[in-house]
C-alpha cells in the first residue's frame, strides 16, 4: 500500500512485515549546466508538491485517471532527484516514460539482472538516468512531445510521460535473518533547503557523478508477490494551476541565484559499494543541450 | 483548557531547554513573534492560548504536532475546518463513527494512492 503524506510517498507492506516501509520524496533542485562537464550532486531546494490524481478527476486528462497515482508540478527549468529512506531492504524500479532509468530498456515488472534494472533501498538518492559506471544524466523536465524526453528519443513516441515507481520488499524470512546491527547504513547527509506545453517528460540533462549500487542479494530474496507501484504525473506549472486552482510552486532558482545563495554542491562518496556499469542505451541518448543545438533552437540563459 | 495548554507547552519547552539551551521563554517568544511576558502568562494559564498561526509556530519550535497543540487549545486548524465545510454531512458522520474506535483501528484507516492501468 502507498500513502501520500507531507508530499512524500510511503510504501508499506504490512502483509510482508511490520517493518517493511520505504519513503520516497521528490526534491526540487537546480538544473546543472548541460555543458559536458561532470558536476557534483546539487542540493535539494524543497519537496515537489504531490497530490492524488483522484482529487482532481474532473480536470486531469483521461489517461491520468486511468493511470491513477499522484501528480506534481514541474517547471522546465527545474530538475528532480529522488530521496529514499528505509531501514527495510527493498528493490525499487524507476522508469521515466516507462523507460527504465537504470538500463534504458522498456519498463517491465519484476526484477532482473544482467543488467540490473533496479536500485536498492541502500541507495540514498537518485538524480537521473544512469549512463555509465558512476555517471548519470540529471532528470530534467521537458514538454512531452518536443522530442527531448528519454521516452521519445528511444521509442519515437510521447505516449506515457511521467515517472513510474515499483517497489518490492525483501521477503520477511530474509529480513529476520539479517544481523540488524550490521546493516544499518550510515545515513548520508545531503543538504536540503527550504523552498524559497502540458504534460512533461523527463529528459537527460547535465552529467554528474553518482553510483547505482550493485545488488548482491539473490533476486529470489525479494517478495515479488507483494510489489507496489505508483505513476507520478508531471504537469507544467500553468497546467497545474488550471487543474488544482493552486498557485504553482516558487519560481525555481537559476544557477546565478544558486551561486548567490552560497548553497554548496555535494560530492557523493560510496565507500565499499560496487556500482553497476551503466546503460549503453541511455549513454547514447542526446542531452537536452545537444538536441537543442541540433534543432537550431536558441536557448536563453545557461540552460 | 488554557491551563492544560499552558502546562503542556511549559513542560515541553523546559524539556527542550534542558537539552538544547535555546528554549528559554524569552528565546521561544522571540522566535514566534510574541512578548516573553505574554508567553509566560500563556504557560501559566493566565491568558487564553494564542492564535492558530502562533500555535502552529509554537508547535514548530517545540517539535510538536500542530494539531495536537491546537486541540489542547480548543481549536481546529483552519484547513481541517475547510475540509469539513466542503462536505459537512460526510465528515460529521465519519468523525462520529470513528469517535469510539480504538487507536489501532483508526491507524489502519489510511488513504491509499490508487494504482491504475499503465
Amino acid at each position: 500500500m502507498i500513502e501520500l503524506r507531507s508530499d512524500a510517498l510511503h510504501f508499506r507492506f504490512p502483509e510482508v512485515h511490520d517493518d517493511a516501509m520505504l519513503r520516497i520524496d521528490f526534491q526540487r533542485t537546480l538544473r546543472i549546466p548541460d555543458d559536458g562537464t561532470v558536476y557534483p550532486l546539487p542540493a535539494g531546494l524543497g519537496r515537489f508538491p504531490l497530490r492524488h490524481v483522484d482529487d482532481f478527476g474532473e480536470s486531469v486528462p483521461p489517461s491520468w485517471n486511468a493511470h491513477g497515482g499522484v501528480m506534481m508540478p514541474m517547471y522546465q527549468s527545474e530538475a528532480l532527484w529522488l530521496a529514499f529512506e528505509s531501514d527495510y531492504p527493498c528493490a525499487l524500479k524507476i522508469a521515466a516514460g516507462k523507460i527504465d532509468a537504470v538500463t534504458g530498456e522498456p519498463y517491465r515488472p519484476g526484477l532482473h539482472r544482467g543488467p540490473q534494472d533496479y536500485v536498492t533501498s541502500a541507495q540514498p538518492w537518485l538524480d537521473g538516468f544512469c549512463v555509465g559506471k558512476g555517471m548519470i544524466r540529471q532528470f530534467v523536465a521537458m514538454p512531452l512531445g518536443a522530442g527531448y524526453s528519454a521516452e521519445e528519443q528511444l521509442t519515437g513516441a510521447a505516449e506515457h510521460g511521467g515517472l513510474q515507481l515499483h517497489v518490492y520488499p525483501l521477503k520477511a524470512e530474509h529480513y529476520e535473518s539479517i544481523d540488524h546491527g550490521s546493516i544499518g547504513r550510515s545515513r548520508m547527509m545531503r543538504r536540503v533547503s527550504s523552498p524559497s506545453a502540458n504534460e512533461m517528460g523527463l529528459a537527460p540533462g547535465g552529467m554528474m557523478r553518482q553510483e547505482i549500487y550493485q545488488d548482491r542479494r539473490p533476486l529470489d530474496h525479494y517478495d515479488l508477490d507483494h510489489g507496489s507501484r505508483c505513476f507520478v504525473h508531471l504537469a507544467n506549472s500553468l497546467v497545474w494551476r488550471g487543474i488544482t486552482g493552486e498557485a504553482p510552486p516558487t519560481t525555481p532558482f537559476t544557477a546565478e541565484d544558486y551561486a548567490r545563495a552560497g548553497i554548496p554542491w555535494f560530492d557523493y562518496y560510496a565507500d565499499g559499494e560496487a556500482a553497476v556499469p551503466g546503460s549503453k542505451v541511455l549513454a547514447a541518448l542526446k542531452s537536452v543541450a545537444a538536441l537543442a543545438k541540433e534543432k537550431g533552437q536558441v536557448r536563453e540563459g545557461r540552460f | 483548557m488554557a491551563r492544560d495548554f499552558g502546562t503542556y507547552v511549559r513542560r515541553r519547552r523546559e524539556a527542550l531547554q534542558a537539552t538544547r539551551d535555546d528554549c528559554s521563554v524569552r528565546q521561544v517568544a522571540q522566535r514566534i513573534g510574541v512578548e516573553p511576558s505574554y508567553l509566560s502568562k500563556v504557560e501559566r494559564g493566565e491568558t487564553p492560548p494564542p492564535s492558530e498561526a502562533r500555535i502552529v509556530a509554537l508547535a514548530q519550535e517545540l517539535d510538536e504536532d500542530p494539531d495536537v497543540l491546537l486541540a489542547l487549545a480548543g481549536k481546529v486548524s483552519s484547513d481541517l475546518q475547510a475540509v469539513i465545510r466542503r462536505r459537512p454531512e460526510l465528515f460529521a458522520t465519519l468523525i462520529r463513527e470513528l469517535k469510539r474506535l480504538p487507536d489501532h483501528a483508526v491507524l489502519r484507516l489510511v488513504r491509499e494512492v490508487r494504482d491504475g492501468h499503465w
